[in-house]
Parts: C-alpha cells; structure tokens; sequence
C-alpha cells in the first residue's frame, strides 16, 4: 500500500498534518485508533496558558520570543514564531471551511469557564463560548443564570456558581441557578437520570420544540443578561440552534464544557475529520500500527494489527500517537517506551521522579513533560540512537513540554503538526515554503 | 465467585465516547448505549444475574463502539456474551428461521421460485408480521435457484490449470441467494491467474451469534475451523470470503466472543478485496475497460472495524472511468438478522436514513458495498442498484473480453 504521507494517530496533531499534506496535493493516510482526546477536551485551543505554570500569560504571541528563548528545547522552540502563528491561522481557516467558526479575543487570551467553574485562558473559542458580544457584556456586570437540564447527572450548577463567585472577575455579577426539563416524548421513558451528555446533544440535533425550551429557560433565567448551559447544544446543528435561541429568549448564551463525552470537543473533531474526507484525505480508524522497519535511518515500512502482512510504504511518516493514556508511550515499574518503532525518549530515571505526591501540586508532574526526543525538524532517533530523517513526530508524544501546566497542549499539536505537515510538503513537492535556519 | 480472568471491563474509563458513536443510541432512547450496557452493566451482571436489563436486545453488534473506544474495551464483546450468558432463553420460531441459513437455504433454493413468489405476496407478509414478529414492510432476499457450491462442483475442473490456488469461503449468500457474486469471485481471482478451492463449510455463524444460539455458533465454527484448517494445513494459502462480517467472524469472533482456538486459520483468513489489492500492487492487473459510473460506496461497519476498508477503495480506484463518491461510513441499520425483527424495524430505518438520504442527494449509476445485508438495506431504501465490489471488476473485465 502506497501513499505520500503515513500519519500514525488521528488526533488534534495527526489531523492538521493530515489537512496540510491534503490540501496541498498530496495522498495522504491517518491510521487512528480509538477516538483522539479531543473527546475529552473543552473545545477551545490553547496557545500559552500560562507561564510556569504561575502567571496568566495575556497576550501569547507578545510572550512567545521570550517563552521561546527561555525553551529552547520546548517543540514551540523548533516550530519557531512565525510558523506557529501561521498554523493559528490556517487551522482556524480549515475548520472555518466546515463552519464551525473559532473567536479570538484579537492577540490576546480570553478565559473560558470549565464545568466546576474556574477559568482558564485559552486562545480559540467557539462562538457560544467566547465572542465580542460576550466580552462586552461582561464587562457589564451582567447578572448570569446557570441552567441545567434535569435528568443530566454530569452537572451541578450550584457548585460552579459558588466557585464562580470565589472569583474576583465575577465580583459584582449575580449568579442564580436552575434546571429545566426537556419537553417531548422523547425523553428516556424508563430512568430519566441517565442522560450523558450525548444524548442531550442528540435531542438538540433531532430538532426538538425550540420554543417550548426557550421560554422554560426564559421562565428560570428572568432578568439575566448571560445564560450558562452545559455544552450540548447539538453536534450538527449547533449554529441554527444557538441563533433560534438566541432570538426567543433575548439572552446572550453561554456553553460551558461537560466531562466526557465534550461536545465542543466533537464538534473539532467533526470538523477537521470532514475537512480532512473533503481534501480527498483517507481515514483508517480500525485499526492500530503496531511497529515499522527502520533501516539506516529511515522508516521503510509500516504494518498493523490486523493486516500485519500488509506493509504500508511512504516516502514520509508522522507519528501522532499521543502521550500515555492514547498509548503512544507505555510505561512499567522502570522504564518507558514508544510502542511502535522504540524511539528513544527523555524520561526521568527512577519512577520515584515521575510524579510529585501531591495531585494538584504548583510544580506540576515530571512524567507530562516525558516523551520522544527530536531534533529541530520534529525528527526522532531510533533505538540505536540514529536520527529518523523521514519520521516527524507532533502533538502529544513529544517531550520537553508540560501542557497542563504551560496551557499549551492543543497549541503544540497544532503548531507541529503543521510544521510536520509544511516540511513534507516541501519535501515532495520542492515548493519552498520557509528555510528553517 | 467472580472470574478475575475477564475483567476487560475494568479497562473502561466510563468517557462515553462509544455511546457517542452508537447507532443504535443515536436514534433510540429505550437503547442505553454501549458504555451501560456493555462495561458499566457486566460489573452488576457478574454479581447477580438477575440484574440484566432488556435493553441489550437492542444492541446491533456493529462494532462501532470498539472502533471508538481509546481504552480498547472489547465492548460488542461484552454485550454479545451477557445476551448468551443472562438473557432468558425463550423459543422464537423467529429467531431460529432466521439464524439456521444453510437449513432454510438448502430447502429454498430447491423451491425457489416458489419460495421467491410466496414472500412476495401481501398475505404472505402479513401473516408473518402477526404472527413470526417478522416486519411486513421488509423486502425478503431473493433465493436462487440450486446451490453456489452445486455449479462449482460441475466447473471445479477449469480450476485445476493455475499455478497458485486460494480457498474460498463463499457463505450462505453466495450459496443460496447470489451465485453471480460467487461465479464473479471465481472469474476475478482466475483473471488474476489464481485458481479456487471450495471446501465443505458451513454458515459461519454470524447470526447465530447475533441472536445467542452460542452453541449451535460454536458447533458450526468448529466444523469450519477443521475443514478450513484441513484445506491450509502446512501452506500458507489464504482463505477468502467475499462478505466483510464472514470474515470477521472466522477471523476475530471465533476467539474472542467463542472462544475457540482459531490459530490454524486466523493468519490464512482474508476478506476478498485484500487479496486483490496486493495482487494489484504487485502489477498483476488484468485488463479493465473503462465503466463510465457513478458509483457511491458505503462502507460495512465489520470492514470498518477490521481496518480494510482502504483494501476496497484502492481496488475500486483501479476501473478506468469509475467516478467514485464515498458515502463516509455510517450503519446502514440493517445489521443482518437486526432489521428484520419487528421491534427492531423503526430502530433500523432511522439509523438508516442519513446514509439513504445520502445516496439519494449523489443519485449514483449504482451504489457498492461490501455486505449482503447491507445491500439489502439499500436497495430497498434507495432504489438504487447495489452490487459488491467484485462484482464490478468483473463487470469491467468481462467488458474486455466481449470486446
């Protein structure tokens, strides 16, 4: 089986690249298994959260030349300002292509609200989590309303509004909260405590009586400016449904991101899938690499579970495999590997170095920062230590950086792999689109 | 006491993607979802049996929640046992018509026109709707006349002349219902100077399984397993099968839902479209005249979840002049025996309906796919002509040789 690009993983990193290579002509295969963590994401996109994990950072592309020099090993260090900033750009243009539109607060951060209610800064919302209207009203002080629907267990409005009022942003701003239930029939007839937030979604994208749910919010939320509702307004659907509700209730609304399944996160996920389909890309997702031919330093081939015979050729490859819990490294009481061709990585000896005692300790934990070393290109070194020159490695499974700490997670898998991406096709096509040194 | 050998289930992180990508889920409220019925239940399930829930009935054993899962839960797996395991074993005439293919087959393909003109007949259907639970809205499969295995055996001769040979695992649509796919089969992997081997198989037990006669399953997977095994003792000759949920079966079901030792034909089994992409890859392609089509293919959920839908595409892109538009996979809703209950019928259509609303937006020349029921699925739904995709190759390689 040929192709031009061999991308392992069908992540937020593997996707991009996937487009990039796509859209530029080549044919390209991601071979995913199992959904990626943008399931389990907000569905915002980070850039630079924050800096040592201590201060919000306000304007990250102002920030990032120091973050960079302060870095040098960090993947932001390889991929360098200006492709970073162009991966923003163009990553927000392909998911643009399939109407799902993300908001920027200009070159600033803006903060979103987590289901617990803190915040975090993030860079890209969607358009029910962060536009101008929403900013603007918040600086109003604007009396907010938190509603639930009943029978969702995954949510509890009251708790997010006592952490909200903790908060110093939202000194002055009156909170109440609330829940309403769903009209129709086609609630759950047996257990109405089983809904998840899927299937919440679904009722949403089923086109539900919009009315009827506008004026029972309308009836909870009375005078409030802002109304806060978890993230399930539909995976399909979600724009149509956002504006109807919007003009019924006259309220600005607020999506707040659920725990897993992440509708704002399916909804990326949707989206750069279908751009990638509509690029003429192919997408294999039953199945797993699980190892490849390295020979004087350069991936020959590639083999799966279930076709362990069938070898998959490119002239290039990206490994987008993810940190731990997608398995793209796997640890034991010792030591710590990259599954499909035993790269080598930077890890601390000693399990004891792993991870601090305290869970939500300020230093965060070492093993996020593990993974596959590489050089400025993105390319790894093989077992014996030989550099990969064909191999690019993005997103998650590089080391070197600490996303939960940094704020950079969704930031990094875009930036590499949209340098990954820019370097392959450079590679194949002979266009030259930036000389990295 | 509890099994501490099968606690796969504690792999489960409870995300719930894979009720987010649950057909079944997707359309229906009286189904939970994969993660409940699946993980979630089996921890209650082993403690007291009594605990099962009605829901699992639902359950389509589509695969698609073990496509999604990231903590590679064997979930479909799960469920199928705890049907067989818990579920009360009540008679369904139903259910055993349904799931004995080679017994109906074999006295339908004798009386075929008969047996084709009566599921035809509005009374007919009716009575079997009141009466067998059997949906009257449904279209039946056309029974062939005689046998698949009955016309190779009279042209097993033509065979002998190929240097390499390949055993072919035709199942009981090709025996009794489309022996056109089969004789396809044959003319392809001929064209591709590969010569066929048929042994005595019987129904590889997909709906056996799909329904919980485990047992009947098991007899059935052992008889194949040996006579397979036989047939590629101390060779590395490949077996075939032209249905993607064969296939599965053969290959992954026999273990992991049966249990049954399949190590001496899990390596040699491959689904048809396979084997000829590597042929093709090799340059062994034969001459193809161009087909000026517009095909839009859907891709069968057990292909999908095999990884070989890529297998099927990149031999479909080898006809000259096919124009082909992907219809990026969704259930078709059929699901075999599935779609032919009545409390399943609505449940099927509207998982359906995307895929048929699909089809008739690029409104194709013909549709393709890979599964018998799926064709079904489609055809009843679209109008359109549905065919494997074999059966277009040979389309185009028949084309030449008329020429």
């Amino acid at each position: 089986m040929n192709y031009d690009c061999i991308i392992i993983g069908g992540g937020i990193a593997g996707l991009t690249c996937g487009i990039k290579c796509t859209g530029e002509g080549l044919r390209c295969a991601i071979i995913s298994s199992g959904m990626s963590a943008l399931h389990f994401s907000s569905g915002s996109i980070d850039l630079l959260g924050s800096r040592s994990g201590q201060n919000v950072v306000k304007e990250p592309y102002a920030e990032l030349g120091r973050f960079i020099e302060e870095n040098p090993g960090h993947p932001y260090s390889k991929c360098g300002q200006d492709i970073i900033q162009k991966a923003f750009s163009f990553f927000q243009a392909e998911v643009r292509a399939q109407a799902l539109v993300l908001f920027s607060n200009g070159d600033k951060n803006h903060f979103h609200v987590t289901p617990i209610g803190t915040l975090k800064p993030t860079f890209f919302s969607q358009k029910s989590v962060f536009n101008k209207k929403i900013r603007d009203a918040f600086y109003r002080k604007p009396k907010i309303a938190i509603i639930n629907i009943e029978g969702f267990r995954d949510y509890y409005p009251k708790m997010a509004a006592v952490n909200l009022k903790k908060n110093r942003l939202f000194k002055g701003c009156e909170i109440i909260t609330g829940s309403i239930v769903l009209p129709g029939e086609k609630l759950n007839p047996k257990n109405p405590h089983e809904f998840r937030s899927i299937d919440i979604c679904r009722i949403f994208d089923s086109k539900p009586d919009l009315d009827k749910i506008a004026s029972r919010i309308s009836s909870i939320a009375g005078n409030a400016d802002i109304v806060g509702i978890p993230a399930f307004l539909g995976l399909n659907n979600y724009n149509a449904i956002l504006k109807s509700l919007r003009e019924m209730t006259g309220y600005i609304l607020y999506e707040i991101p659920t725990l897993p399944p992440s509708i704002l996160g399916m909804r990326l996920d949707n989206a750069l899938k279908a751009r990638y389909a509509e690029l003429g890309g192919v997408f294999i997702a039953g199945d797993r690499v699980i190892g490849g031919k390295i020979l004087n330093g350069r991936v020959e081939y590639i083999y799966t579970e279930n076709h362990p015979e069938t070898r998959l050729y490119a002239p290039s490859y990206v490994l987008s495999t993810g940190s731990f819990f997608s398995g793209g490294m796997i640890s034991d009481a010792e030591k710590i590997q990259e599954p499909v061709f035993g790269l080598c990585l930077e890890y601390a000896k000693g399990r004891q170095n792993w991870h601090r005692p305290a869970f939500f300790h300020p230093q965060s934990h070492p093993f996020l920062s593990f993974g596959v070393k590489t050089d400025e290109h993105l390319n790894p070194y093989g077992p014996s230590g030989e550099r990969i020159g064909n191999l690019f490695c993005t997103g998650a499974v590089l080391s070197n950086y600490n996303p939960v700490q940094e704020g950079t997670g969704s930031g990094v898998a875009i930036s590499t792999g949209f340098w990954a991406g820019t370097q392959i096709v450079q590679k194949e096509t002979g266009q030259h689109t930036r000389n990295h040194d | 006491m509890i099994n501490l050998e099968n606690i796969s289930f504690d792999h489960c992180i409870k995300c719930t993607i894979c009720t987010g990508y649950c057909p079944v889920a997707r359309v229906t409220h009286l189904y939970p979802g994969p993660k409940q019925s699946g993980p979630d239940l089996e921890r209650l399930r082993i403690k007291n049996p009594e605990l099962v829930d009605a829901s699992l009935k639902y359950c389509n054993n589509c695969k698609r929640c073990e496509i999604a899962c990231a903590s590679d839960v064997k979930i479909a797996d799960i469920i199928g046992r705890a049907k067989w395991k818990y579920s009360k074993k009540r008679f369904s005439l139903r259910n055993i018509l349904l799931t004995r293919t080679d017994l109906i087959g074999r006295v339908a393909t004798f009386f075929s026109p008969l047996v084709n003109f009566i599921t035809r007949v509005a009374a007919v259907k009716f009575f079997l709707d009141i009466f067998l639970n059997i949906p009257s809205k449904r279209r039946f499969p056309k029974y062939a006349y005689k046998t698949f295995r009955g016309w190779f055996q009279r042209n097993k001769n033509s065979q002998m002349k190929f240097d390499r040979s390949i055993v072919y695992f035709h199942g009981c649509y090709v025996n009794y219902n489309d022996h056109d796919l089969g004789k396809a089969v044959v003319k392809v992997l001929n064209a591709l100077n590969i010569g066929v081997i048929i042994t005595r198989e019987k129904c590889c037990g997909v709906p056996l399984i799909a329904n919980s006669y485990l047992k009947k399953a098991k007899k059935q997977a052992n008889h194949n397993i040996q006579i397979l095994g036989k047939a590629v003792e101390s060779s590395e000759m490949k077996i075939v099968s032209s249905s993607s949920s064969c296939a599965y079966a053969l290959k992954y079901e026999y273990t992991n839902l049966l249990e049954l030792d399949n190590t001496r034909i899990a390596g040699h089994i491959v689904y048809i479209s396979e084997i000829i992409y590597q042929e093709f890859e090799k340059g062994n392609i034969p001459n193809m005249k161009p087909m000026k089509l517009t095909a839009a293919y859907h891709a069968p959920c057990h292909l999908e979840r095999m990884g070989g839908v890529i297998y099927t595409i990149g031999i479909l892109e080898k006809i000259p002049g096919l124009e082909l538009k992907l219809l990026h996979s969704e259930c078709c809703g059929m699901s075999g025996t599935y779609g032919f209950k009545n409390e399943c019928y609505q449940i099927s259509q509207d998982i359906g309906s995307e895929l048929f609303s699909k089809i008739d937006a690029i409104k194709p020349d013909l549709v393709i796919t890979d599964c018998e029921t799926c064709k079904w699925q489609i055809e009843e739904n679209t109008g359109y002509e549905t065919i494997h995709p074999v059966t277009l190759l040979s389309r185009a390689i028949e084309k030449v040789k008329r020429h």
